[in-house]
């Protein structure tokens, strides 16, 4: 680690140094009184950049004036119509009049004035057209941005029975929309920043006011400034920007493309990152236990959602130890399986070539690998890819006595198993320890497979997302917050929000007691 | 220049912690066996060859894989067997099996081994020696069960259920019936160190094949009463009726069906054992040694051939007290074998006397084998028939007019 590090500070010094030069020649001039020199520092800003127009006019036949915008950023039929055609058609124009005053003469809702060179290239960018007046050291910027984008459809990786059926776009106004449409209370707090030296991506972090607690938001924020990059290109270059462990296999900051996911944890007093060009919104602090809840939890009945949830919890293990119990079990502790079974394998397994241990690394590596090639493949080759997948895995490796149907049966159930993860980024880390616990199994047996669990369990006490412990409400155990983790509590007994979020306001209690539905309570 | 030290003495505790950690994994492997590499034993037979050596028979599983099945499942499936038996002699169990290894191309696994057929020469001369081995090494399991059989033990393996898949499994299958006795190796070596001194085992005698087809021949095994041993020497052999005598004082009834018929009555009650609970009470009195045998069982009426009428609590009462002294009867019949003619106390009356009058056992124990065929038995016996089904009555009557 040492080793990296010192590389890193000592490499990266030059070719930054030289870009940011090039770039902060700009910041400090002001507009300047002479247009033509204006637009020069802009041409030269942008040389060989062929999306940029600068579009020469004249208001009121005299006055020289420049329109400056993106081709493809900003909707010029309505500047023509709002824009141009009222300054172009102006039969006087007083030189002596202030920019704002010709601000005020644009029948458009967004309108700003800017003063440097600087906005001038930021409003462009960001799709605003800028207007820049001969003799005026002001410049106006017009709000009309529009691109082509995606429409809102249905989340894709995390999809529901029950539930709403909008997912998160690329455009982050729409996501910020889709936000404020679920929660309309003016505490939903939006704090924007822009992050990435070239991308300058859109960041906007996402809370309630009095719910969230105030050295979350603080962190978070801070976290964020401190990142200096060139582009954010997905919500994953965060994500491994602000993690409290880079090194851990869990995920400490949940993503989702599900805008009633990001509603709840707002709700709960998390803090939702929103990043422009992704659905994939970003939620902190997120703990162990949320990595094993399903939106879905929430919409269907308690029982209902209790008892998936523990099948859930069961299957957790199952993916993560099932191979691994198998190969050790079968490798030293045979006396352990109930003797007609053992029969049974024993004669599955008399063809294998392989010790169980391999042969269980064959099938799951192979696994993975279908599932892999399932995921890259564009849709009609992937239902291809899962016939032969499921042809190779189950048929035709047991009958070229590969591996032994046994091992076909635990590797399929391992698979079924990791499917049940809510959380793909939960399921990756769990697919992927499972091979060092089968690797341990292999050599210590049973024993391995304790000190491999052993070990996981203590790494999950020791990290941390945010402040609060990866264990919450497990590990510093608080018996009233397992209500959301241990069963999922009705809602009219979920009247406290999670306490590690939000202790430091004492804003707890979430809705007063004893809604408890039954007849005739009303009374009338 | 403090925190770069720092941070490389943290580098090297991390590393000597990651030595320590690898080193835990040069433990590893060394037992590491695959099933393949297995021969698992199913049921192992102690036998005295004729060279008067201890002679080990073991029922080897054939890991053949299971057959397609489309094509020959019939015709082949009945007929081969999926297990050998293979033996050695040695001067002891475990000098056997070294002998019996060097026959076998794969390790002998006696994790699953889950029946131990001792034969009746060897049991007659004592087993003590041979149990050492089931209780000392750490791999047979404790838990197999014990028989003792008619000829030799190795024929017990050699036969051929119709039924089961083997012998091992079909002799695991009765003694689990609950209709016998079932002893098992911690049992039986619980029962010869304890202060009686004796020990019952089922006993496999050989039942003839039902059809004259594939098997001809070869027999099946069966269990028929059970073989008594005093000290750790087979001395007697008790029938099955016996047998079930036995079970009510040693609290192992729990199931069975009793039929009896009353006193001026054509017809057959049968009823349905659902609980017992027997106790022993001891008693020493003006040096007088006698036992209680308390039973307390329910029964629930399965069948009534008879005219009794099962509604009314006089025939019931009538019924109960037919059932108790059929019970005593089988408690008796046992009980006169094995304390008069065999001498061995296989009921746990010595415990009982031990743990009543600890003082006057210590200076009689030694005298113990002259004082149980004196001991008073007793019998106090509670029957409580809880359910008599459905009865129709008019029915009954009817069949009486005609």
């Amino acid at each position: 680690m040492n080793f990296f590090k010192h590389k890193k500070n000592s490499g990266d010094r030059f070719p930054c140094q030289q870009i940011t030069e090039t770039l902060s020649i700009l910041p400090n001039i002001p507009i300047n009184q002479d247009m033509n020199q204006n637009i020069e520092i802009l041409k030269s800003a942008y040389t060989d950049c062929s999306d940029v127009v600068f579009r020469e006019f004249t208001i009121g036949a005299r006055t020289k004036a420049a329109l400056i915008y993106i081709d493809g950023l900003s909707n010029t039929q309505e500047i023509d119509q709002q824009v141009l055609m009222p300054l172009v058609q102006l039969e006087s124009f007083d030189p002596g009049i202030s920019i704002e005053n010709v601000s005020k003469k644009l029948a458009v809702s967004d309108v700003s004035v800017i003063k440097t060179i600087t906005d001038v290239i930021k409003q462009i960018s960001i799709g605003n057209p800028v207007i820049l007046i001969n003799n005026k050291i002001k410049g106006i910027s017009i709000g009309l941005p529009k691109w082509e984008k995606r429409g809102i459809e249905d989340p894709v990786a995390e999809s529901v029975i029950r539930g709403p059926r909008e997912g998160f776009v690329e455009t982050i106004r729409v996501n910020t929309s889709l936000l404020r449409r679920k929660i309309r209370h003016p505490a939903l707090k939006m704090k924007q920043m822009t992050i990435g030296k070239f991308t300058e991506t859109q960041v906007i972090i996402a809370y309630i006011e009095g719910i969230a607690s105030n050295t979350l938001i603080k962190e978070v924020t801070n976290r964020l400034e401190r990142i200096e990059i060139d582009g954010i290109l997905e919500s994953g270059y965060i994500e491994e920007m602000i993690e409290d462990d880079p090194f851990s296999p869990f995920p400490q900051v949940l993503s989702t493309e599900r805008p009633d996911v990001a509603a709840s944890s707002l709700l709960e007093g998390r803090v939702v990152i929103l990043i422009d060009g992704t659905p994939f919104t970003l939620i902190a602090p997120c703990t162990f236990a949320s990595l094993l809840q399903a939106p879905e939890d929430y919409y269907n009945r308690f029982l209902i959602s209790t008892f998936i949830r523990w099948l859930r919890y069961l299957f957790f293990f199952i993916a993560l130890l099932a191979p691994s119990a198998y190969v050790a079990i079968l490798t030293y502790h045979q006396e352990m399986v109930p003797a007609s079974l053992l029969l049974t394998i024993a004669q599955s397994r008399e063809q294998i070539p392989f010790p169980a241990l391999i042969e269980a690394f064959i099938m799951e590596i192979t696994f993975e690998a279908l599932r892999e090639a399932g995921i890259r493949l564009p849709k009609q080759v992937g239902a291809a890819v899962s016939i032969v997948g499921a042809l190779v895995i189950g048929q035709a490796a047991t009958t070229a006595g590969l591996v032994s149907s046994a091992m076909v049966m635990v590797v399929a159930i391992t698979g079924v198993a990791s499917f049940l993860l809510p959380r793909y980024a939960a399921g990756i880390a769990i697919r992927m320890l499972r091979f060092p616990i089968m690797i341990l199994s292999g050599i210590l047996g049973l024993l391995g497979v304790m000190l491999g669990v052993i070990a996981i369990v203590v790494h999950l006490c020791t990290i941390r997302s945010f402040g609060v412990p990866y264990l919450n409400s497990i590990a510093p155990l608080k018996i009233h917050n397992l209500r959301d983790v241990l069963i999922r509590a009705p809602w009219w007994a979920m009247n406290t929000r999670p306490d590690s979020l939000s202790t430091e306001l004492g804003n707890l209690q979430r809705q007063p007691h004893g809604q408890k539905p039954g007849p005739s309570k009303g009374g009338d | 220049m403090m925190d770069s030290s720092r941070r490389r003495k943290n580098n090297y505790i991390s590393l000597v912690l990651l030595l320590c950690l690898i080193i835990l994994l040069l433990a590893g492997c060394w037992d590491r066996t695959e099933v393949n590499d297995l021969a698992i034993i199913l049921a192992t037979g102690v036998d005295v060859s004729k060279k008067e050596a201890i002679e080990l028979s073991v029922q080897v599983f054939i890991p053949k894989p299971a057959e397609g099945g489309q094509q020959e499942g019939v015709s082949s499936g009945t007929n081969s067997s999926q297990t050998l038996v293979r033996s050695a002699e040695g001067v002891t169990i475990a000098d056997a099996m070294s002998r019996l290894q060097e026959k076998l191309t794969r390790r002998i696994f006696w994790g699953q081994n889950e029946v131990l057929v001792i034969g009746e020469k060897l049991a007659k001369r004592g087993i003590e020696d041979q149990i050492d081995f089931w209780m000392r090494h750490s791999e047979p399991r404790e838990r197999a069960d014990v028989f003792v059989s008619m000829d030799s033990a190795k024929e017990v393996l050699e036969s051929m259920p119709e039924l089961e898949r083997d012998s091992a499994k079909q002799l695991r299958k009765l003694v689990d019936s609950q209709i016998g006795v079932k002893v098992t190796v911690k049992d039986l070596s619980e029962m010869l160190s304890g202060e009686a001194g004796a020990a019952v085992i089922p006993w496999v005698a050989k039942l003839s094949p039902s059809n004259l087809g594939v098997n001809k021949g070869k027999n099946i095994p069966f269990i028929q009463g059970a073989a008594v041993l005093r000290g750790d020497k087979m001395v007697g052999w008790l029938s099955d009726k016996e047998t079930r005598g036995i079970l009510w004082p040693r609290n192992e009834m729990k199931s069975g069906i009793i039929t009896i018929r009353t006193n001026g009555e054509t017809g057959y009650v049968s009823l349905n054992l659902l609980r017992s609970n027997n106790q022993l009470m001891p008693k020493i009195m003006n040096g007088k040694w006698s036992i209680r045998v308390k039973t307390d069982a329910d029964l629930e009426v399965i069948q009534n051939t008879s005219n009794l009428s099962l509604l009314h609590s006089k025939s019931l009462k009538e019924v109960e007290r037919k059932v108790v002294q059929e019970i005593e009867d089988r408690e008796k019949l046992a009980l006169s074998k094995t304390q008069e003619k065999l001498n061995a106390d296989i009921f746990g009356f010595a415990e009982a006397f031990q743990r009543k009058y600890p003082r006057i056992w210590r200076r009689k124990s030694s005298e113990w084998k002259e004082i149980f065929p004196k001991v008073d038995i007793t019998f106090e016996t509670k029957v409580n028939i809880i359910r008599t089904g459905l009865e129709n009555e008019e029915a009954r009557k009817g069949g009486e007019e005609k």
